[in-house]
């Protein structure tokens, strides 16, 4: 496979496509739009748009412990002091408080790397398009070096860009898994402070 | 009442300490756990993205498919110092030991062939061509018939496993992922990750008798992704690693009816039982941990963190 996707990266930028994905999902990783609650939480369902749901302390807290720049010992240790004072129909509405604010990110992200993905496209149809004015100048009966100079220059910095943005793909297609990560440690936290 | 009480009597004996190694597909290692005190006791650097990992009956040889060394790595398991590599063809992912502890049958997933090395004389005995993406492999407990399953093709391929030649194909949902026998023979389990099923086969036949799906409250049906199968030597459980999911799915042998949905970690794929069948352990690659679920409850005891995108997972044998 990644062999593959090396000698497609070096026939041409645009035939890399074929071996990662579309423009739209640029990644190897399969697109799954939406989490589910059930892939992280087995408590109890949360309490359907009631007063729990709308309690401002679990929004607050969970506008806290979704936030990366948050250690995790420091979210677990602000979930367990909710926890103490709190029932599991409480648990239930923090855990689906957090749960949607990471889905909403993560939806976010995902539309990121679509719009990454069509800026690649686009972009390796300019370099192709470049190679293709590179291959006329240098073909004409009396060649334009300067003309044949800027156009060799744009595509250095076409296809330079392009590379670097290639690179960086792995790294961008891996945060949702992130993001997941961060949520299911989250729900592991509620779930451990559950009154069987 | 008094299956209860047996459980418990059987619970409250001292399990037998023996040693679960974990290949860890980003980490490039392996860790190895205590499965009496589910400590780990170490972790070792094993070659570039591990993944399959089996080892021998008599438990003196450990194999790893190191994919992207493109062979399979043998260590001794209790130094953990590597012996001798055996050749595996490009890109192997997932293999099979014989019953007998040789010969080992590789999947290549670039190459789309099974690969038959013998592990005595480290000589490669053959190569099988298969469908497109050959990944799961699983062998009948008599050793005669090698199943592989291939990714894109939709199959799985029965070979036999003395001519090396496919003696039949079915077709199964889209990307089946791994084949598991019953310990009778009976029965041939394929997963298959996109179409979201397994398959039960009846190998005699070669016809499939029930389609199981899954369906988990709260979880949208496309991160229901099963993979790994583990069947208790009575046949009475089948386990299901659902991948994103984060779910173990529970069958029962009898109704072939899902009985549970056990919550491990982020993308289980693989699964192993300990020796007496008391414990199974899960890879979990996302959230970096392997699960122990107690087999007679369906509970899971505990999440033990591993290295970097733990994969495949086998227990010492007693």
């Amino acid at each position: 496979m990644r062999r593959f996707f090396l000698m497609a990266l070096l026939a041409g930028p645009t035939a890399a496509w074929a071996a990662q994905g579309t423009p739209d999902w640029p990644c190897v990783q399969p697109r799954q739009d939406h989490l589910s609650l059930g892939q992280v939480w087995t408590g109890p369902p949360p309490p359907p748009d009631t007063a729990a749901a709308a309690d401002p302390a679990i929004a607050a807290l969970a506008d806290r412990v979704v936030q990366r720049r948050m250690p995790l010992p420091e979210a677990e240790a602000a979930i367990a002091a909710f926890a103490s004072g709190a029932d599991n129909a409480q648990l239930a509405a923090l855990m689906q408080a957090v749960f949607d604010r990471i889905d909403g990110q993560r939806t976010n992200l995902i539309a990121g790397i679509s719009r990454y993905g069509n800026k690649q496209a686009r972009l390796a149809a300019q370099v192709q398009a470049r190679r293709d004015r590179m291959a006329q100048l240098q073909s004409a009966a009396t060649p334009d070096f300067d003309a044949m100079d800027a156009e060799e220059k744009a595509l250095d910095w076409d296809t330079r860009i392009f590379t670097d943005r290639q690179q960086s793909l792995t790294y961008v297609c891996e945060t949702p898994v992130i993001l997941e990560q961060r949520l299911f440690a989250l729900g592991r936290a509620i779930a451990s402070h559950l009154n069987p | 009442m008094k299956t209860a009480l047996l459980i418990l009597l059987l619970s409250a004996s001292p399990a037998l300490a023996n040693k679960v190694f974990v290949s860890n597909e980003k980490g490039n290692d392996v860790t190895v756990i205590d499965s009496a005190t589910l400590e780990v006791l170490g972790s070792y650097p094993v070659g570039n993205r591990p993944r399959g990992i089996a080892i021998s009956p008599d438990g003196r040889e450990l194999y790893v498919c190191a994919s992207d060394d493109d062979l399979v790595r043998v260590f001794d398991p209790e130094t953990m110092q590597e012996t001798h590599t055996l050749p595996s063809g490009p890109d192997p992912e997932l293999f099979v030991l014989h019953p007998s502890g040789n010969p080992l049958y590789i999947a290549n997933e670039d190459d789309n062939l099974v690969t038959v090395v013998d592990t005595r004389t480290h000589r490669m005995l053959a190569e099988i061509p298969v469908g497109v993406e050959p990944e799961g492999m699983g062998i009948s407990p008599d050793g005669k018939v090698v199943i592989n399953t291939s990714e894109t093709t939709n199959m799985a391929h029965f070979i036999d496993a003395e001519t090396y030649q496919i003696t039949d194909n079915v077709l199964v949902d889209q990307r089946p992922r791994f084949a598991q026998f019953s310990d009778d023979g009976t029965r041939l389990y394929v997963s298959s990750e996109i179409g979201g099923t397994v398959s039960v086969i009846d190998p005699a036949t070669r016809q499939i008798t029930k389609t199981i799906g899954f369906d988990i409250p709260g979880v949208l049906p496309e991160a229901i992704q099963p993979v790994g199968i583990r069947v208790t030597a009575d046949g009475k459980k089948i386990f299901v690693a659902l991948g994103p999911a984060n779910r173990v799915a529970v069958i029962d042998g009898d109704s072939l009816e899902v009985t549970d949905y056990i919550l491990v970690g982020q993308r289980v794929w693989q699964m192993a039982f300990t020796p007496d069948q008391s414990q199974l352990y899960t890879t979990n690659g996302n959230s970096n941990d392997v699960t122990v679920i107690d087999v007679a409850s369906n509970k899971a005891l505990r999440s033990i963190p591993v290295g970097q995108q733990p994969w495949g997972v086998v227990v010492a044998p007693n």
